[in-house]
């Protein structure tokens, strides 16, 4: 187990942020150790998305402080840098359907990193090796199955070399087969040393990749705990409704 | 330069032929025609003005021949700019050219704005098909359909026959106006129309073309009508120095070589470059129109017209989309007004706007560089924009927004995201849309004939009013328009391979090749 505290690998501190007069996070805090695998539960408008767009700052936070690796983010941070740092993978995947699957892949380094077309390929290959899809290379996105596509977008993420993964609903689309090959490939990210953020659904899967479970409710952290602990003895009457009409799906 | 002195000789040499040939000849230009005389013409009307021969900027004529002898007396080069009719006076009045000869009679109304001295007598003519029985009054026209020139007085003159028809409880003359006069012809040979107005001159010459098929049936005596004459900007002195100018080409004996060269006058030489029109299609004249220099210069200025304007309309049309689909803002609802204006007005009001108007607001499009070319390329260009905005904000609109995001995720700056996400998406969208606007937009360059510009259908109009051998020239305009939309047409299913990616089907096999 990481070491929570201990040199963390993002702290949020007070963490606010509003649409109009709507709260969507109220005074969130927490803090993510490196190489640890957070999922963050919560019922639907919760602000778990917001959340987490916020450490890539696709959302810009209101007020309070996000620390990554050190470096506060705010609206001096510079951008390409830190989505280099902080990758992310949507529930649509959101490939690029114009583009080859290496395509997808080579493109993000070549125009954001600058690397050559050659070296750019070589690194892209390496990682639909590692997702166990480099036999799709020359395919397009539109040709393959949802589960292939999640793990494409996910090669296409690590392309850039992140210290840290946000996945939104990574399997929310996906059937049970594909989601456990998703899970497989975020246990071995994780075992490199990858810290990731999870928002999702699905309790089997929260269950089986989780460190900790950060549940939230109305823009709020209720429970922050181990997966056994918070599955079997949830402290809040929320979290015990919450799991209550899961559990009935 | 060792050539300096010899042409010094030559020059010399010539101006005192012509001071022989023209005595007392060296007179003060006026100053319309200061430091060189330029002469806005619609060759579209022989004996008059038109072209003689396949190269269409090679004129000739009577208001040719007299406009180069009033350059010589007044020693100043001529140059013709010639153009649709419509477009003789705006250009005249827009300081474009020093005067406008164009087989253009003497009327009062026209008066109003512009001096005019006569140069030809003349008389206006109603003409019919051949063995139609003449009449004895306009009045006997009650009825029956009349085709006249648009831009011409004429449809205001029978119009006031009409009033006394209607005066008289009689049906009026109907009258139909076709922008050329050999279209006015064609109507009364096709037997649309029972006969046309023109001048008994035009007539004279037409006959020859016509092997006889069309006869005067009714010459009324309209004071109006009796004089062919050269316009000019206002202006008393030049006015006084045209009309002696003319006086003296007349006195010196240099109008009449004129006037019989064209058989204008009884004994005249043989007529000069006309084609019999034959029966039946001539394919020789279409395959020599098809293959002819003329036409295919024609047709490289309609093609580059329609290419340029369109690409540049695209170009112009990116960031106003852009902002059509970012937030409300002056600029989106300025976007909005320039979009409104430029689809309601018609294109060619906005050619003539861009030509015409706008010299007399800024003086420096009145200076050279300002070709027609350029003014047709800009007018077209900002017409055209106004449709593809539209077509280019659709395209952006439809790609999913999750597109920019995963893009915004990888770190790629916002001009990054559209170069290599959105816009090549877009493309396979916008694509069918702008092709169809394209093809539409070559068809529209033939409007840019009314401000000279010498593309593929004004060369075919001046040819078909040399020779009046319509059908084969409007064949091969046909055929070069034609192979111009296919030639696109191929080009757009070529592009469209290359978006298998968004058919599972085609990107399959795609993938297989
Ligand atoms: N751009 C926006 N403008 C206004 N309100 C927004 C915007 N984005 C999100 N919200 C609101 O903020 C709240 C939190 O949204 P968020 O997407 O973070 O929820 P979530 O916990 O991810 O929900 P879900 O489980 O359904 O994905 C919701 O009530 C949503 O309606
Ligand atoms: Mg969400």
């Amino acid at each position: 187990m990481p070491q929570p505290d201990a040199d963390p690998m993002i702290e949020v501190r007070n963490l606010q942020k509003s649409y109009g007069d709507f709260a969507v996070l109220r005074n969130v805090s927490f803090t993510v150790a490196r190489g640890e695998k957070i999922v963050i539960l919560g019922p639907s408008g919760s602000g778990k998305s917001t959340l987490i767009r916020c450490f890539n700052r696709i959302e810009p936070h209101d007020a309070g402080e996000i620390v990554i690796d050190g470096e506060r983010i705010d609206q001096t941070t510079e951008l390409t840098r830190l989505r280099c740092m902080v990758g992310m993978v949507f529930q649509n995947y959101n490939l690029f359907p114009h583009l080859s699957v290496l395509e997808n892949c080579a493109l993000p380094p070549r125009v954001v990193k600058k690397a050559g077309r050659e070296a750019a390929e070589d690194l892209a290959m390496n990682f639909l090796q590692r997702v166990n899809i480099a036999d799709q290379a020359r395919k397009y996105p539109i040709q393959l199955s949802g589960g292939q596509q999640q793990r494409v977008a996910i090669a296409r993420a690590l392309c850039m070399q992140p210290s840290v993964m946000l996945f939104d609903e990574p399997t929310a689309a996906l059937d049970p087969e594909a989601v456990s090959g998703v899970a497989d490939i975020m246990a071995s990210l994780s075992a490199d040393g990858m810290t990731t953020l999870c928002v999702t659904h699905e309790m089997g899967f929260a269950r089986r990749i989780a460190d900790r479970i950060i549940f939230m409710d109305q823009g709020r952290i209720l429970e922050s705990a181990p997966p056994e602990e918070f599955f079997t003895r949830p402290r809040t009457d929320r979290a015990r409704d919450f799991l209550s009409q899961m559990i009935r799906y | 330069m060792p050539g300096a002195p010899l042409v010094r000789i030559f020059l010399c040499v010539c101006m005192l032929l012509g001071l022989l040939a023209a005595p007392g000849a060296r007179a003060q230009a006026p100053s319309f025609a200061a430091g060189g005389l330029t002469v806005c013409t619609n060759p579209t009307l022989p004996p008059m003005t038109f072209v003689n021969g396949s190269d269409s900027s090679d004129l000739a004529g009577v208001d040719i021949d007299v406009s180069r002898r009033l350059g010589t007396y007044w020693h100043v080069p001529v140059t013709f700019v010639s153009m649709d009719f419509v477009g003789l006076f705006p250009s005249l009045e827009a300081g474009r050219c020093g005067m406008v000869i164009s087989g253009v009679v003497r009327q009062p109304a026209r008066e109003v704005k512009f001096d005019a001295v006569p140069y030809q007598p003349t008389s206006l003519v109603v003409v019919a098909r051949a063995g139609t029985a003449p009449v004895t009054s306009m009045a006997d026209l009650s009825g029956k359909v009349l085709a006249v020139e648009s831009g011409t007085s004429y449809a205001a003159r029978i119009a006031q026959e009409n009033v006394a028809l209607a005066a008289a409880g009689r049906p009026a003359i109907e009258i139909q106006q076709y922008p050329t006069e050999d279209q006015v012809v064609q109507q009364v040979l096709i037997g649309r129309a029972f006969a046309f107005v023109s001048q008994d001159v035009e007539l004279a010459f037409r006959q020859t073309q016509l092997n006889g098929k069309v006869s005067v049936i009714f010459q009324p005596d309209y004071p109006e009508y009796r004089n062919f004459a050269i316009y000019i900007r206002k202006d008393a002195r030049d006015r006084a120095a045209l009309a002696g100018a003319i006086a003296a080409l007349h006195d010196s004996g240099q109008m009449a070589p004129i006037l019989q060269r064209w058989r204008l006058v009884p004994g005249g030489g043989a007529q000069e470059g006309t084609a019999k029109a034959a029966s039946g299609f001539n394919w020789r004249t279409f395959a020599s129109a098809l293959v002819s220099p003329a036409f295919a210069r024609a047709a490289a200025i309609t093609l580059a017209m329609a290419v340029l304007s369109h690409m540049t309309a695209i170009a112009l049309a990116i960031p106003m989309a852009m902002v059509m689909n970012g937030r409300d803002g002056l600029l989106k609802s300025a976007i909005r007004a320039y979009v409104a204006l430029f689809r309601a007005a018609p294109t060619l009001l906005q050619l003539l706007f861009v030509w015409n108007a706008l010299p007399q607001f800024l003086p420096v499009f009145r200076e050279a560089w300002f070709t027609p070319f350029l003014a047709a390329w800009i007018s077209l260009s900002i017409n055209e924009a106004a449709y593809q905005v539209e077509i280019n904000r659709a395209a952006l609109q439809a790609i999913d927004p999750g597109q920019a995001l995963a893009g915004d995720a990888l770190g790629m700056t916002r001009m990054q995201v559209y170069r290599h996400v959105i816009f090549p998406q877009a493309l396979r969208i916008a694509l069918p849309p702008t092709i169809n606007e394209f093809i539409s937009l070559i068809k529209t360059t033939s409007l840019a004939s009314v401000i000279s510009l010498q593309e593929l259908l004004a060369v075919t109009q001046i040819n078909v009013a040399r020779t009046f051998e319509f059908t084969e020239y409007y064949a091969a305009a046909l055929i070069y328009y034609l192979l111009i939309v296919f030639f696109f047409l191929w080009v757009q299913k070529r592009i469209e391979r290359r978006f298998a990616w968004a058919d599972r089907l085609k990107a399959t096999s795609h993938a297989a090749a």
